[in-house]
């Protein structure tokens, strides 16, 4: 595990140095401040705008920030070599897959709580508007967990593709994944006689229905809008099956890595 | 004396299944003991780096059996106590050589005060000890990335030290610093298995060699006995007359002009020495007397041309 966190470390050490990384997170920053000018366009609705631009923004930069850290994580190593030197050292396949793996998911979860606490600083600096919402912060909070985790399960199937793909195919790829996994949840009512006649193609549906990870479960805005409290044991349920799944991602990348040479 | 390198039938075919299989390296046995200085040489894309990659888990064999240190080198921790210094090395360009060194040596577990007092020692030793080590590795040039690699192939004060080229594209100072760390290795007992085609170097280091041609051994054995002194002898002179080279054609096996310098082969010391008393006679002057000797070069290029054994 000491190998593990030490390249997690460095990771992040490294990401964090790259400027587009900075220029992104700046660039996140000023929009999401800039959200609550977008809920003066909505009268009536401001909280609704409030949550759909400023976490909107988050899940779209954060979703950025996982797609190309992962998707340049593992080629980058072995296409500059840097790879070489590293597992010539006493480092096996899978700490190295896992520790860059971490380092990634650190950097962007860093990146995504930064962009959530300035949310919740503008909502903050608006109270005067939402004070009659209820369980508002509290929501917010587990709503950027929540976000943080998406983008887990984000990172980890764009590294298990990196293994075995370039970083372009993986990017499109990841982003392909991305799109396709918040309307995944509607595959399940299209894998219905009503929709195909042919129990191949509903067998199919129902088999990407299955694979594809279901971002919508990640997305807790209604409950935010409407005031409801957030369950620890739903939230914790969905975080479980985020990890669940991003360890099953991983394990594949290993699989596919560890048969790589270098 | 144990093995520190072993490598049995050792054969990698690079391909697929609907390409021809290009050979990397066929059959090499190879028996590098503890404290050895050991050579792997031959021209470019005979199978030197494709050996090292397999020493060190980073390809995979199609077949035959490795181990460093006793340990099949599947085991990582085969590499616990192995160096390795890559050819034309790529490095973390954010870190400084600090900073590099600490990653590294954080693989082995070092830490604190020992890691600071190795790192320093190491950047001493290759000479980049100075305000250069807290600069970013981006703004190194190829010869300071090649100190900087050698010092990370020591941090973990290695048995065995695997080297890749490790003089390409370094000034005359430069390599001669590189060379004088090989020896100094070879002083502490340390195994150093070197790939190079620079011939001059391993002669001079190496203690054994092995030459490889298309990924195939051409010839295996000790440097001393590969450059076993040849037959005959060689005289130099300069400035001698006509009338003097004609007698010394009398007495050399062959003889060769140009520029001034005249050389003269002989079959045994006698003739030798008469041969040098007549570029004296005749105002000339004896540059050398040696008995011939067959570089690893002249060697090098017999069995690369030759072909395999």
């Amino acid at each position: 595990m000491r190998i593990v966190l030490h390249l997690a470390e460095q990771t992040v050490r490294e990401a964090m140095r790259r400027r587009f990384l900075n220029v992104i997170l700046l660039f996140s920053i000023v929009m999401i401040g800039a959200s609550s000018m977008f809920s003066q366009w909505a009268p009536g609705a401001e909280l609704k705008m409030m949550l759909d631009t400023g976490l909107g923004f988050i899940r779209f930069f954060g979703m950025l920030m996982a797609v190309f850290i992962g998707a340049m994580l593992i080629p980058t190593e072995v296409e500059t070599k840097t790879a070489y030197v590293l597992l010539s050292k006493p480092v096996t396949r899978w700490h190295f897959l896992l520790g860059k793996f971490l380092g990634a998911f650190a950097t962007v979860g860093i990146n995504v709580l930064i962009m959530g606490g300035v949310f919740v600083l503008v909502m903050f600096l608006k109270r005067g508007t939402f004070e009659a919402v209820p369980n508002l912060y509290s929501n917010l909070a587990y709503a950027v967990v929540l976000l943080a985790c998406e983008m887990l399960v984000l990172l980890s199937i764009t590294v298990m593709v990196s293994t075995i793909a370039s970083w372009i195919f993986t990017s499109v790829f990841a982003f392909f994944v991305y799109f396709a996994g918040h309307v995944s949840a509607s595959l399940k009512h299209l894998a219905t006689p009503e929709y195909y006649e042919s129990p191949l193609a509903r067998g199919m549906i129902k088999v990407l229905y299955v694979v594809l990870p279901h971002f919508e479960d990640f997305d807790v805005r209604e409950p935010i809008i409407v005031g409801d409290p957030l369950e620890w044991s739903i939230v914790s349920g969905t975080i479980g099956l985020g990890l669940l799944y991003a360890g099953i991602m991983i394990t594949l990348g290993w699989l596919f890595f560890s048969e790589r040479e270098v | 004396m144990a093995s520190a390198i072993k490598t049995e039938g050792l054969t990698k075919y690079y391909g697929s299944l609907l390409r021809k299989p290009v050979v990397g390296v066929e059959d090499l046995t190879l028996d590098v003991k503890m404290g050895q200085v050991y050579g792997l040489v031959g021209p470019n894309g005979s199978g030197k780096t494709t050996t090292l990659k397999l020493l060190l888990g980073l390809i995979f064999p199609t077949r035959g059996t490795m181990t460093l240190l006793g340990r099949d080198v599947r085991d990582p921790a085969s590499r616990q106590r192995v160096g390795f210094l890559p050819d034309g090395p790529y490095f973390y360009d954010h870190l400084n050589a600090d900073e590099l060194l600490s990653f590294y040596g954080g693989l082995f577990g070092l830490s604190g005060a020992e890691l600071r007092k190795r790192s320093d020692e190491l950047l001493e030793m290759v000479g980049m000890a100075g305000p250069e080590r807290r600069r970013r590795i981006r703004e190194y040039s190829k010869g300071m990335i090649q100190r900087v690699g050698v010092a990370q192939a020591l941090i973990n004060d290695p048995d065995v030290v695997l080297l890749d080229e490790p003089t390409a594209g370094l000034d005359p100072i430069g390599a001669m610093q590189i060379r004088e760390i090989m020896f100094r290795l070879r002083d502490r007992g340390k195994t150093v298995f070197l790939c190079s085609h620079l011939l001059g170097e391993i002669e001079r280091i190496c203690d054994n060699v092995t030459i490889l041609n298309e990924g195939c051994t051409v010839r295996q054995g000790a440097v001393q006995d590969l450059v076993e002194p040849g037959e005959g002898y060689m005289v130099e002179g300069r400035e001698v007359d006509n009338e003097g080279e004609q007698a010394i054609r009398e007495l050399a096996d062959s003889i060769e002009t140009g520029d001034g310098l005249l050389q003269a082969v002989a079959s045994d010391q006698d003739k030798a020495v008469a041969i040098a008393q007549q570029i004296s006679e005749n105002g000339g002057e004896v540059v050398s007397l040696s008995r011939r000797r067959r570089t690893l070069e002249d060697i090098f290029i017999e069995t690369i041309r030759g072909g395999r054994e």
